[in-house]
C-alpha cells in the first residue's frame, strides 16, 4: 500500500473512531454503539481496519469486538472474560500479535 | 459539579440537581451498576455479560427477567420505600431499553452513564429525553436486614 494511502486510511480511521467515542459515550447498548455510522464506516474500511482496531484498543479499550469479529471471522475471546472489557482486548491484542497485526 | 457536556446528553438535568460520583470507565455500565457489579458490562448481546441460562434478547421483559433473578419484583410506584431497593428501567421510542438507574437510601438515584461517569440524580425525569427515552418500569427488592454485630 502506498505511503500517502496508508496515512490517509490512518486520519481517516482516527476521525471516526473519535466521532464514535465522543456520540457513544452515554451508551450501554453495544449493539447500538455497533449501529453508529462512524462505525459503520469504520467496519467497511475492510482488513485495513483490523490493524487500526487493535492498536486503539489496546490504547483505549473499548466496544470494537463485534468489528473485530466482523472483519476477521475470528473470536478468541475466552468465555470467562465475556463482560469484562480490558480482558476482552487483550484476548484480542493477543490474537493481534499471534497473527501478525500487531 | 455539573458538566456541560453531560447535560448537553440529557438536557433534563438542568433542572435538577445532579452530582459526578466516580471518573469515566469503561469497566462497568449501568445496568451492571444496578445490580453492583463494577467488572463487567451487561447487555443481552454477544459480547457482553449476562448471566447464564438468561434469554438474551433486548426487550424490557428480558430486563425485567434478569433482574427478577436478582430478586427483584415489579412494582409500581418510584418513591422511595423504607427497606426496599428501587431500579428504575428506561427505553425508547421503539421500546428497546437503553439504561437503569439505581435508588440510593436517600431517594436519590445513581446511574453509570455508559463509559461516562456514574452520577446521582435528584430525579428519574433528569435523564428522560432524546438520548435514554422514558422510564418503562421500576422494580424493587427487599433489602436485607444489617447482619447482627456481637
Amino acid at each position: 500500500m502506498a505511503l500517502s494511502q496508508n496515512t490517509d486510511i490512518k486520519t481517516t480511521f482516527h476521525e471516526l473512531a473519535d466521532t464514535w467515542r465522543r456520540e457513544t459515550g452515554y451508551m450501554s447498548s453495544a449493539q447500538d454503539m455497533a449501529m453508529h455510522p462512524a462505525y459503520q464506516r469504520i467496519m467497511g474500511m475492510g482488513q485495513p481496519a483490523i490493524a487500526l482496531i487493535l492498536k486503539e484498543l489496546e490504547a483505549k479499550p473499548d466496544h470494537w469486538f463485534w468489528a473485530l469479529r466482523s472483519l476477521t471471522g475470528e473470536n478468541p475471546v475466552l468465555a470467562e472474560h465475556i463482560g469484562n472489557v480490558k480482558l476482552m482486548a487483550q484476548d484480542w491484542l493477543s490474537w493481534g500479535y499471534k497473527h501478525g497485526y500487531v | 459539579m455539573p458538566e456541560d457536556y453531560i447535560v448537553a446528553i440529557f438536557p433534563s438535568l438542568a433542572q435538577s440537581n445532579y452530582k459526578i460520583t466516580s471518573p469515566f470507565t469503561i469497566d462497568y455500565n449501568c445496568i451492571a451498576w444496578a445490580a453492583g457489579d463494577i467488572e463487567k458490562w451487561w447487555w443481552p448481546s454477544s459480547d457482553t455479560y449476562w448471566p447464564p441460562g438468561l434469554v438474551r434478547e433486548n426487550t424490557l421483559r428480558s430486563f425485567v427477567s434478569m433482574f427478577e433473578s436478582l430478586g427483584y419484583e415489579s412494582c409500581e410506584s418510584q418513591e422511595s420505600e423504607p427497606g426496599y431497593e428501587k431500579i428504575a428501567i428506561y427505553h425508547n421510542d421503539n421500546g428497546r431499553p437503553t439504561h437503569t438507574a439505581r435508588q440510593l437510601s436517600s431517594g436519590l438515584w445513581t446511574s453509570k452513564l455508559g463509559k461516562l461517569e456514574d452520577i446521582e440524580h435528584e430525579t428519574l425525569k433528569g435523564l428522560e429525553g432524546q438520548s435514554y427515552g422514558t422510564v418503562a418500569h421500576i422494580i424493587r427488592r427487599h433489602l436485607q436486614s444489617p447482619e447482627p454485630t456481637a
